[in-house]
């Protein structure tokens, strides 16, 4: 009967009650907001590393990311590429020759990845050439064309067609240089690799370095997120003298910037419950000094102060769950439809700030399902913390002067 | 016959430091089973404090309370809650029900706290709705109830758990005088009938008119008990 009369008591003053509810309703909806922007920020900063940038999985020569030393190749290159692309997880997988070289022109020089790539394969991959804003695709007749970011063309002054020098060390330690004339400039999410990634034809390097049919890099694309280490796993046993790496490995930074931004959101969502716990205990104990007399009769007959405390504390939390699903659907309906639409966050003028971190600007939001018994416990944890105060406010009430009020 | 109320030498002195104030005096109290007795005095003669001291929900500064024997004086807060709901009824000044449950429910309530089970809380019910001839209002809340009802509903609910005695705080003084007289004839017919024991402090002449005993107090002293005046006539 206590939670009866818990249950009732909270419309004896509808007026207040809803408003309360309505205040934890919109504290959930806002703080799910954010959440679901952080998330949505994250799961594109993910999918830009994976599809744009390393892929699910790489292999290299063990030694070759040591120091990027071109005699460092896979051998029997195109076999494993058969092989792997047999394995019913792949999507894609491509090869990349790499070197580390200095890009010259007549206004200056930049230190460089240059990365030798097959235009189909590398374009199933890292979708290259759908980011290419000035130009076209690699002409795989042509020899000798490259395709430098939008940050890299600025800095040294270049546009298309302009004529570059890229200067490299061969497997002998030889120094060789190539004249390229530029195909495209290109523009990422990532203002960084823009800045610092130049791609060429594969063909081209290769011969330059002199490691024909070889190559330095495979990288992998997988149909499902959740294959990456079963299959990395996999690759490792098949391919032993080889250095598999997930994504998470090669971009260790990512996966620390999701468990930072993950753990800052519930920071956020306790910030934001405990402004609205000041405003539930201020309404429990309203509604508690407004009772003193029926408590101290309740008291008087022999209700026992642990029925008192059940009662605020059914009452707090009733009021907290009541306004709780308003909260979740608002927050569902508002988030489905921006992660449907997408959140353009250009219009705050911040393109160039989140670029250089890394993230593009259009957000689509998602609802932090997985958050989802987290958040329910970081609310009826606020409830009941809010109604301590009130509930142990009532049970000290001694019934003789509670009557009198 | 049964003691029910045994106080022996109690006083509730307040501003002990200062000024004291005795609100009791050194009152000695002695109510045997099936009394109806009324507690009569001008305001501030310490009959409400009395009665919150018998009730256990106050405790007296001097002296002991004996209820069917136990010593309340000596029980802590938390047992006399306990106390109180299996020995003592309750009957308030201004009505006192839950305004969130029914006339029923509010009856109900004191008998779920004791644990009763729903059958026999059914029966109780009922027969207590039935002694105070307010059946058809089993189901309304207490806003919808006129103030005799709702002091006829306090009433059954002081009844529902057979209590030893009742204790009622000027229960007729928020009340007309035929809502009054019905609930006073409730209030009789029970005492006779199942020789419920009340104690009633009151102003009211239509109350202490209807009291077999009448205790008159003043300054916190018991100056008449009508009860030792006809012990001291039947001793001479």
């Amino acid at each position: 009967m206590i939670l009866s009369i818990a249950w009732r008591n909270i419309w004896r003053n509808k007026v207040r009650s809803i408003t309360i509810m309505l205040s934890i309703a919109l504290g959930l909806f806002s703080g799910l907001l954010v959440l679901s922007l952080y998330q949505g920020m994250m799961n594109s900063r993910i999918r830009s590393v994976i599809e744009s940038e390393v892929g699910h999985i790489q292999l290299h020569h063990p030694k070759f990311k040591n120091d990027y030393e071109p005699e460092f190749v896979i051998k029997r290159g195109e076999d494993i590429l058969n092989q792997i692309s047999k394995l019913p997880e792949v999507k894609f997988v491509a090869p990349r020759s790499i070197s580390m070289g200095m890009l010259s022109t007549a206004n200056g020089t930049a230190g460089v990845q240059i990365n030798g790539v097959v235009p189909g394969l590398e374009n199933n991959i890292s979708q290259l050439k759908s980011k290419i804003q000035e130009g076209d695709d690699f002409d795989t007749l042509k020899r000798n064309q490259i395709m430098i970011g939008r940050k890299l063309a600025g800095k040294l002054k270049v546009r298309r067609g302009s004529r570059v020098v890229l200067t490299f060390t061969d497997p002998a330690g030889e120094i060789i240089a190539g004249a390229f004339k530029i195909r495209a400039i290109y523009k990422s999410e990532n203002t960084q690799l823009d800045e610092s990634y130049v791609f060429i034809m594969k063909n081209d390097l290769n011969r330059l370095l002199n490691i024909d049919p070889d190559f330095h890099e495979i990288v992998i694309l997988l149909h499902h997120n959740e294959d990456v280490k079963p299959v990395n796993q996999k690759l490792k046993k098949i391919f032993s003298s080889l250095r598999s790496e997930t994504w998470m490995e090669i971009s260790p930074e990512t996966e620390l910037m999701t468990k930072t931004v993950d753990q800052y959101s519930y920071i956020i969502m306790i910030i934001i419950m405990m402004a609205l716990a000041f405003g539930i205990i201020n309404t429990m104990l309203m509604a508690i000094l407004e009772r003193t007399r029926e408590i101290g009769m309740m008291l008087a007959l022999g209700t026992n102060r642990l029925r008192i405390f059940l009662l605020v504390l059914y009452e707090t939390v009733i009021l907290t769950l009541a306004g709780t699903p308003f909260g979740l659907f608002a927050s569902w309906l508002l988030i489905s439809y921006f992660n449907k639409q997408g959140l353009d966050l250009s219009y705050l003028g911040s393109t160039e700030m989140l670029n250089n971190f890394g993230f593009g600007t259009m957000i689509y939001p998602e609802f932090p399902k997985e958050k989802l018994s987290g958040i329910v416990i970081i609310v009826i944890g606020t409830a009941l913390i809010s109604s301590l105060f009130p509930a142990l406010k009532a049970i000290r009430m001694q019934p003789v002067d509670a009557l009198r009020k | 016959m049964d003691t029910v109320i045994d106080a022996h030498n109690i006083s509730k002195v307040y501003n002990r430091n200062t000024i004291p104030v005795y609100a009791v005096n050194n009152v000695h109290l002695h109510l045997n089973r099936g009394e109806f007795t009324a507690l009569v005095g001008p305001s501030g003669s310490g009959k409400t404090t009395l009665l919150n001291m018998i009730g256990g929900l106050d405790k007296p500064d001097e002296g002991n309370i004996f209820i069917n024997g136990q010593d309340i004086t000596a029980l802590s807060a938390n047992e006399l809650i306990d106390f109180r709901l299996r020995n003592i009824g309750f009957v308030f000044q201004s009505f006192n029900l839950i305004p969130v449950l029914t006339a029923k429910e509010n009856v109900e309530f004191i008998m779920q706290l004791q644990k009763m089970d729903k059958k026999d809380r059914d029966e109780r019910v009922l027969q207590l709705f039935q002694q105070i001839e307010m059946v058809d209002k089993l189901d309304e809340r207490p806003s919808r109830l006129s103030g005799g009802q709702q002091q006829r509903v306090a009433v059954a609910r002081a009844l529902a758990t057979k209590p030893q005695f009742i204790l009622a705080d000027e229960p007729t003084a928020n009340l007309d005088s035929k809502s009054a007289s019905n609930l006073l004839d409730i209030m009789a017919k029970l005492n006779k009938e199942e020789n419920i024991t009340f104690l009633f402090s009151t102003h009211d002449q239509r109350v202490i008119d209807r009291a077999r005993r009448v205790i008159t107090l003043v300054d916190g002293r018991i100056i008449n008990d009508t009860a030792a005046v006809s012990t001291a006539h039947q001793q001479a």
